[in-house]
């Protein structure tokens, strides 16, 4: 019951932010991924306590109560197989919490999320780096975080290690390795990925420009696989290219969802009229 | 889009749930091993005798520890098989040390790992722990060097029950995890921590009979009666003491002297128990935290 008054709500507030709705599909490919009314709180960061001797002193003094601050209000969308979904907004709006939300790294406060299949999340390239050790032993590292087994990552090894470019570099301590070289890297592992869905966020833009059009090429090819994106990203021409759909999040509401174009143009109208 | 149409796909299956589920505890497998192939490989990298560090640094410590305590307890003189003692007890509490130490900050140093994939929160202290096991096996290396040595000089009995020492490691693996779990927990809402449980482990050493023997303590007096009360409900003193029952006690007379391995399963059990609640009850937290 319950469920059917959600959904109803969902159903009004698409029908006043699309304008022109393409969501009504006729033969009706199921959700992928599936977000319902997802609140999220956090504690002010500058209000946490994190040792205990400060602990110790606010309770003595009575001072344990925290103040809250919603990242996220009442976000609902649907994307449904092989579409993409770009998140735009300013910083700081809560883009990034909600991918955190869709990789199950954090749970809403409220509002429940359906992701459908794999996911592979490119919140950040090498993540799990550890600068101690060598090139290899993090490509083995990386790999596993993103789910692969070992097996499969001996497979990949050299496909990775030709895309990055560092074949003479391998064993080299990843310390000793340019910011650009890490990121080569990082991408190389992370993109050579076999998901239903990716979730990005403001990495497609990495190395030298041979790169960054390889790079493009790789993401193209994973789109006409099928692949579901789901981008973060500044870059309003990649999320009008990527994307079907597009969801612009302004200070932590729902400013609009529907067409990519559409949004993404209303998105660009509202920062040129903040400029003058 | 109709109401009818969106509430079927609602919910994940039961059978998708369970082949996530899966996928994730292989993906975490993968994780720890190659966590603990890293933890390994880079510990020892930089010295220029590599892994071999870790067979001869028990050693030396054995060796530092002999000449010192083996000279102003004279235990070197009234048993000729002390640098076995010695040794039997470094090496178990050094892999608790080891697993413990390292896991207290283990969430809190891979918070890049953490906040940006999904990752169990189980790996890191398992990982470390797995690492401080892998350590003591090499660390079995050095010991059975100076059991060879003792033997050959012939100060003990070879008898094949030294192999009962195995069944103790899972007990003591699980005390190190619990362990592990709960201050890896503590950590990460209460930084400061990290200096008490030096200090903590300074204290943890000397209330463990490692280089002094605990028939010495009990002498009667009401002080001596506490504190052997005291090391009496130390863990460790209890995983120490049976590993030498077989090693040592035993070498010196060719018989297996049966400790209570019951009481170790019991110990270790209840402390990783206790922090597997621990992590289950403040998991959630962790995330705003570290």
């Amino acid at each position: 019951m319950v469920n059917l008054m959600e959904n109803k709500e969902n159903l009004q507030n698409e029908n006043i932010e699309v304008a022109q709705s393409e969501v009504v599909e006729v033969k009706e490919p199921e959700n992928i991924i599936e977000v319902n009314n997802v609140s999220m709180e956090f504690f002010l960061p500058n209000e946490k306590v994190d040792n205990l001797k400060e602990f110790v002193i606010r309770l003595i003094k009575g001072k344990m109560e925290k103040k809250k601050h919603k990242v996220l209000d009442n976000i609902s969308f649907s994307v449904k197989k092989g579409e993409s979904i770009g998140l735009i907004g300013h910083n700081g709006a809560g883009k990034s919490t909600l991918l955190k939300i869709l990789t199950g790294i954090m749970k809403p406060t409220e509002g429940s999320v359906m992701v459908r299949g794999t996911v592979a999340p490119l919140l950040n390239l090498g993540a799990g780096f550890d600068n101690e050790a060598s090139a290899r032993e993090n490509v083995y590292l990386n790999g596993a975080i993103l789910g692969y087994s070992k097996r499969e990552i001996e497979h990949k090894y050299k496909e990775i290690v030709d895309f990055a470019e560092l074949h003479d570099y391998m064993n080299m301590p990843l310390k000793n390795f340019s910011s650009g070289m890490v990121a080569r890297l990082g991408f190389a592992i992370a993109i050579d990925v076999n998901p239903d869905i990716l979730l990005v966020d403001e990495i497609l833009s990495v190395g030298d420009e041979n790169f960054r059009k390889k790079c493009a090429a790789k993401i193209n090819e994973l789109r006409d696989r099928g692949v579901t994106f789901v981008i973060v990203s500044h870059n309003m021409s990649q999320i009008k290219n990527l994307c079907q759909k597009a969801v612009w999040i302004e200070d932590s509401h729902m400013r609009a969802y529907g067409d990519s174009k559409e949004v993404c143009d209303e998105y660009i109208k509202y920062c040129n009229s903040l400029k003058h | 889009m109709s109401i009818k149409e969106k509430i079927p796909v609602n919910k994940e299956t039961l059978k998708e749930r369970a082949i996530k589920k899966w996928r994730d505890t292989k993906k975490n497998a993968n994780i720890t091993r190659e966590l603990v192939k890293k933890n390994i490989k880079i510990q020892y990298r930089n010295s220029v005798i590599g892994i071999f560090w870790t067979v001869l640094n028990p050693f030396l410590n054995m060796l530092v520890m002999y000449f010192v305590f083996g000279t102003i307890l004279n235990y070197s003189e009234t048993d000729k098989t002390y640098a076995l003692y010695l040794l039997c007890g470094n090496i178990i509490f050094n892999m608790m040390r080891g697993a413990t130490s390292q896991s207290l900050t283990s969430l809190v140093h891979n918070r890049g790992l953490l906040t940006k994939n999904k990752i169990s929160y189980y790996v890191f202290p398992l990982s470390n722990n797995l690492s401080a096991l892998v350590n003591f096996l090499f660390s079995c290396i050095a010991l059975l060097g100076v059991m060879l040595f003792v033997w050959i000089r012939g100060e003990s009995v070879f008898s094949w029950n030294i192999l009962l020492a195995f069944l103790m490691l899972p007990a003591l693996f699980l005390f190190n995890y619990g362990m592990s779990m709960i201050l890896a927990t503590l950590y990460v809402f209460f930084r400061d921590i990290q200096h008490f449980y030096t200090v903590f482990l300074t204290l943890w050493t000397y209330l463990t009979p490692i280089f002094y023997k605990i028939d010495k303590i009990d002498n009667g007096k009401l002080s001596g009666k506490f504190i052997a009360g005291v090391i009496n409900l130390n863990p460790m003193y209890h995983y120490v003491e049976y590993f030498r029952d077989v090693i040592y006690r035993c070498s010196s007379t060719g018989q297996a002297v049966p400790g209570n391995l019951m009481r170790l399963y019991l110990i270790g059990a209840a402390f990783f128990v206790i922090g597997v609640i621990v992590y289950n009850f403040t998991k959630r937290k962790y995330i705003f935290y570290i």
